[in-house]
């Protein structure tokens, strides 16, 4: 009985599937009207399951606060803010100046702050790599990127104007031949790996739906 | 129909042909996978995690599952669920986080999938699933406490992430944990090589299910990449060669 609910689940999800991939190849009415249905629904869907996050999101911080774990006042802190902004956005709708007043001066700040963080984790992971992974492909990718910021900013180097315009030569080179070739590879990787995981879930070989 | 479209329909047709061919042939002409050093090392991370009851973390993304950032973290739980089987005898069964409410469900039925199939449904809890934060910054935002919290000592990710999974990474290297890390997101990935122990780069992230075991169609689709791969970049070859003689427009 069991292997008939999982075989019924993938055959759903095989046909919805097929719907959706044909949609994109063929232009009958009717086959369109249907895959922008099926769609539409997959949006509710994954509005819906929104929330069941944000309900995951909050039994999280609610069981650390309950069992008193480490870091738990930061949980309580989160889950007061959840449900401030929760009911406020409810009552008075997502414009409401209180809460874009929070998302300006509380939630903006704190992401570029982290966005700012992350320029030094870059240093950091730069001299990692010179220290503990000492082969061919990092010397390559320090030396690139070592070219590619003196050649934004010459002036680091000093030197004469011959200098600062052949390290601009080299930065171009590197940029737009070498840089977008290697992109254009990796995105041909990306893209056919991509495409093979759709079909595994096409053929039911793999069901993230569970089986 | 379109002409590009019935081109895309038929390279679409031979990859799923490939795909099912050589799951059906890999029997009779096993496919050799080339060395991957972040997944081989990934396979006695875990070993080691089990042994010491140390918990593994998995970051399936900070993109949502709809739109073309979706396939990653399909991979990526491909990948939970071998984790999950391998890792479901330890006293800290593993532990999942993503950006959005649909992966997190998917998580959720993927690990109570991998749970039951081992026979170790007692290891399940919901809430071994978690929505970090809705946005990038504050998914990352949530990662060191997890990380420490849970004593963490195997961090993998695998999904769609922009520049704040290099933070989430370095978090990951910060505590020492065993990091492996991939995204489709080509200048991510240059930041990822830069951060990560064990960076995977462009189509390696999709190749964890084959690495790991899962089953042979993950070794065939591997095997189909490879032949699609080397038709289209034929193409590009000939096109170029056309183009540069004058024969195409």
């Amino acid at each position: 009985m069991r292997i008939r609910a999982n075989l019924f689940w993938a055959v759903i999800a095989i046909i919805v599937g097929v719907i959706v991939l044909l949609g994109y190849f063929f232009t009958n009415p009717t086959l369109t009207s249907l895959r922008e249905l099926l769609l539409r629904w997959g949006a509710l869907l994954a509005a819906g399951a929104i929330f069941l996050g944000l309900f995951n999101l909050f039994t999280v911080h609610w069981n650390k606060v309950n069992d008193q774990s480490e870091g738990w006042p930061y949980s309580a802190i989160l889950i007061f803010f959840f449900l401030v902004t929760l009911v406020l956005g409810i009552i008075f709708g997502p414009d409401f100046e209180v809460l874009i007043l929070f998302f300006n001066y509380v939630q903006l700040p704190i992401e570029a702050a982290m966005m700012a963080l992350l320029a030094v984790t870059l240093v950091v992971g730069g001299f990692r790599i010179v220290s503990q992974r000492r082969d061919v492909f990092s010397a390559i990718f320090i030396a690139s990127a070592l070219l590619i910021l003196f050649g934004n900013s010459p002036m680091l180097l000093g030197g004469s104007q011959e200098f600062t315009r052949l390290i601009s030569i080299v930065r171009d080179w590197i940029s737009q031949v070498w840089s977008v070739g290697g992109a254009r590879g990796i995105i041909l990787g990306v893209a056919l790996g991509a495409a093979a995981t759709g079909m595994r879930v096409l053929f039911g070989a793999d069901r993230p739906y569970g089986d | 129909m379109i002409e590009g479209s019935l081109l895309g329909l038929l390279l679409l047709l031979l990859f799923g042909g490939l795909i099912i061919g050589f799951t059906f042939l890999g029997d009779y002409w096993p496919a050799g996978l080339r060395r991957l050093r972040g997944y081989e090392e990934l396979g006695l991370a875990l070993e080691r995690a089990v042994e010491a009851g140390e918990r593994v973390h998995l970051s399936l993304g900070t993109r949502s599952l709809i739109g073309l950032e979706g396939a990653p973290a399909l991979a990526g739980l491909t990948v939970l669920a071998q984790i999950a089987a391998s890792t479901a005898m330890s006293d800290k069964p593993v532990v999942v986080s993503t950006g959005d409410g649909v992966l997190t469900v998917l998580a959720q039925d993927t690990l109570h999938a991998a749970y039951k199939k081992v026979g170790a449904e007692a290891s399940y809890h919901p809430i071994s699933s978690r929505m970090l934060g809705p946005t990038p910054f504050s998914y990352s935002a949530g990662i060191p406490s997890l990380l420490s919290n849970e004593e963490v000592s195997v961090h993998v990710l695998n999904g769609s992430f922009g520049a704040e999974g290099a933070l989430t990474i370095d978090f990951g290297v910060r505590s020492q944990a065993f990091v492996l890390a991939g995204t489709d997101d080509v200048q991510s990935q240059a930041l990822f090589y830069g951060t990560a122990d064990h960076p995977l780069i462009g189509e390696e992230l999709f190749a964890g299910g084959a690495y790991l075991g899962e089953g042979e169609v993950h070794k065939a689709s591997l095997r189909a990449q490879d032949i699609v791969r080397i038709l289209i970049i034929v193409a590009i070859l000939l096109g170029t060669l056309l183009k540069t003689f004058g024969v195409l427009d």
